[in-house]
């Protein structure tokens, strides 16, 4: 981790001397409440710039793609000063993905749209990002709305037998969006809130909370990030036994929980994740060059990092310039049919078809990657379980 | 399966708030002594919590490569004598230069100390969580045991007794301290009047290394005994303390150490037990709330009694 750090201050200066190139900002949540979960995604982003500089680099002349990389810190405050930085000092063409939903929100509404600037977030899944434009076209995201997760983890829950549960959430874009369309979905099923409280991230100790809730029913349902306040939960409704199983989403997913908690205390957790479709033949060719890199091609929104990576560089070239007013469409046109179907890696392909002014249509390693009319892409989910001391996924159909 | 338990209130209540008291009170009398004695609020105090932990955890793994098992108490000591050293050199060369300037500007220097100290143990350790202690406690067996027996089970694990332990320990040592001892005596006298003091002789830099000394013992003990019952070490750990320390140090008032142990356990349990369903089922107060409790008290404090509860300075 240091040494990335330390990687993408050089990035940062070498980007800086060479202003002709392309440079895009890119603010993840490199500190914060889950680190772990960021750098494979930061690994994927990198990827993608690496395969597009090794393959003609943009325009005719060959230019470099450059990542310009920030910490947003998983925090609206953060976000908005990284955000600022980026578009007003570096001068970047586009926002390429705050990681966490307030972030996202914060920095479009208070930044980037009032710049004019495209917003490509790898992993903002918060239902409010859907509509919370006001005419204009700015926010895109290559991971799917929660709206759909959280269908799928109550259908999920009905499946494992919850007919009662308990909700502990916490008060964030993320987590409280995910957790009202969990309950929603969850009533609508069948099944039973016992309770449903917020709680304060990043408190020493949640006995209280879990004491309340844990009077009420076994079974937890928990929205929170693993780094604030998530393991400490788990922790302490595992100590005092107020419940006995756990269902989440993706803000838990981390080797984190097993390594701090044991994986003999978690058998009773399953964890729902934005996830790709290993069949698909996008996913065939993103999984040997994630490999080949070592990046890890199935860890949450890690192709989709790349998917975004690479469909703003589409975007760009087809554009033809790094011209922030014109990349939003461009971003719709190399993103959905009609046209050839480029896939992860395909840089050289679609870079001559673009000059030889055709079509393209990028599926991605994480998803078709369509955007519909609000900058969503549809997703599918997969839901994970600790087997052998690690996290194993398993495709929700 | 909440009936087996029957003793909710003190086990799930009333305990995990005197164990946040116990933090915030060791945390807090640091931050009163300060106050008192140097006249500034020192904002690094909750990094020299943490970075005290931090240190804590690599000496116990040091140790564990060699095959040694240290408990973090045992670890705690060589790493409390780093953070005093620490302690002593930030003093020496930030907040020193300062001294006869306006109080603003080494509660500055101190901001700037704690964005410093955080930045290098992100640096060092990297931002990622560390697991202090993996796994999860199980309650001890021979408490719950002999307590149930007694009717009146307490189930309660290991560390927390530690917790306790330890804090009544360095109370205890640090009154010892304070009442019969000549810098003890020397600290409580600055702290009353430091220009009085100066003229009746005291060394005012011995008082001020002392004061150092003794804050940074009780910081450390507050930064180990928090990742001992939160078992996750990460950066902004000390920070998020730094707050509810602060108001359990103006809520004891200012100067006052015993104020700052009552202020800090007054704290740790109101925040805790506002979220008991005193009333019918529901929590009293939401959980998201309890952060609130401890400025609700500080507020009211400021506004009805601003010398705090032991008759500390008023501003």
């Amino acid at each position: 981790m240091r040494n990335l750090l330390l990687a993408n201050t050089a990035l940062a200066m070498i980007a800086t001397s060479a202003m002709a190139d392309v440079n895009v900002g890119n603010p993840m949540a490199m500190t914060g409440p889950i680190p772990d979960l960021v750098a494979p995604i930061a690994a994927a982003v990198d990827l993608a710039a690496k395969h597009i500089n090794a393959q003609g680099g943009m325009f005719a002349g060959g230019e470099a793609y450059n990542i310009i990389r920030a910490d947003s810190a998983c925090d609206p405050t953060a976000a908005v000063d990284a955000v600022t930085k980026l578009i007003n000092v570096s001068n970047v063409a586009a926002i390429l993905g705050p990681v966490c939903s307030g972030a996202t929100i914060a920095q479009a509404e208070s930044v980037s749209i009032p710049a004019g600037v495209v917003t490509l977030s790898v992993s903002a899944s918060s239902p409010a990002i859907t509509d919370m434009e006001d005419g204009t076209d700015l926010v895109f995201r290559a991971a799917a709305s929660d709206a759909y997760q959280g269908v799928a983890l109550a259908e999920l829950a009905i499946a494992k037998g919850m007919t009662e549960l308990a909700i502990s959430y916490a008060n964030d874009d993320y987590n409280a969006a995910l957790a009202s369309a969990f309950s929603a979905a969850y009533t609508a099923a069948g099944g039973k809130i016992t309770a449903n409280e917020a709680h304060e991230p990043n408190k020493a100790s949640y006995r209280s909370e879990v004491a309340t809730l844990g009077a009420t029913s076994d079974n937890l349902a928990l929205f929170a990030y693993y780094g604030s306040g998530g393991i400490t939960i788990m922790r302490n409704a595992l100590e005092t036994g107020a419940f006995t199983s756990f269902i989440g989403a993706d803000g838990m997913l981390s080797s984190e929980v097993i390594e701090q908690l044991g994986a003999e205390n978690l058998t009773n957790v399953t964890f729902t994740t934005s996830a790709s479709d290993d069949s698909t033949a996008a996913f065939g060719a993103w999984k040997p060059l994630a490999d080949a890199a070592e990046v890890p091609a199935s860890d949450p929104f890690v192709a989709n990092g790349y998917d975004a990576t690479f469909m703003l560089a589409l975007a760009i070239e087809k554009a033809g310039a790094a011209d922030r007013g014109v990349i939003a469409a461009a971003l719709r046109d190399i993103a959905t049919a009609p046209g050839e179907v480029i896939l992860p890696g395909e840089w050289e392909k679609a870079k001559a078809i673009l000059a030889a002014g055709g079509e393209i249509n990028y599926e991605g390693a994480a998803g078709n990657q369509d955007f519909d009319a609000n900058g969503d892409v549809a997703g599918r989910f997969s839901k994970s379980v600790v087997v052998d001391g690690k996290w194993s996924a398993e495709l929700i159909d | 399966m909440w009936d087996a338990f029957g003793f909710e209130f003190v086990n799930f209540y009333l305990i995990p708030g005197l164990v946040l008291g116990c933090i915030y009170a060791l945390g807090a009398i640091g931050i009163t002594l300060t106050f008192g004695i140097l006249r500034f609020a020192n904002f690094a105090h909750g990094e020299i919590m943490m970075s005290g932990a931090y240190l804590t955890w690599t000496i116990m793994a040091i140790a564990g490569y060699a095959g040694l098992t240290l408990h973090p108490l045992v670890a705690m000591v060589p790493a409390t004598v780093l953070v005093i050293l620490l302690f002593l050199g930030t003093d020496r060369y930030f907040y020193k230069p300062f001294r006869k300037e306006e109080t603003i500007k080494v509660v500055m220097a101190s901001f700037g100390m704690m964005l410093i100290i955080r930045s290098a143990v992100q640096v060092i350790w990297g931002p990622n969580q560390i697991a202090f202690v993996p796994g999860i406690a199980k309650p001890n067996a021979m408490l719950r045991d002999l307590t149930g027996d007694l009717g009146a089970m307490i189930i309660m694990p290991n560390k927390h007794i530690f917790i306790f332990l330890g804090t009544i320990i360095i109370v205890i040592a640090l009154s010892y301290l304070l009442n019969k001892t000549r810098i003890g005596k020397a600290m409580r006298a600055v702290s009353d009047s430091p220009d009085l003091a100066h003229v009746t002789g005291i060394n005012v830099d011995n008082v001020i290394r002392a004061t150092w000394i003794v804050g940074g013992i009780c910081a450390m003990a507050a930064g180990v005994f928090l990742v001992m019952d939160t078992q996750i070490l990460e950066t902004t750990m000390g920070f998020r303390m730094l707050l509810p320390m602060f108001a359990a140090a103006i809520l004891g008032g200012i100067g006052k150490p015993y104020g700052a142990v009552a202020g800090g356990l007054i704290i740790g349990l109101a925040e805790e037990l506002s979220a008991y369903p005193w009333i019918g089922d529901a929590p009293l107060l939401s959980p998201g709330y309890k952060t609130g409790v401890a400025f609700a008290i500080m507020v009211i404090m400021l506004i009805v009694r601003p010398q705090g509860l032991f008759k500390g300075r008023s501003f």
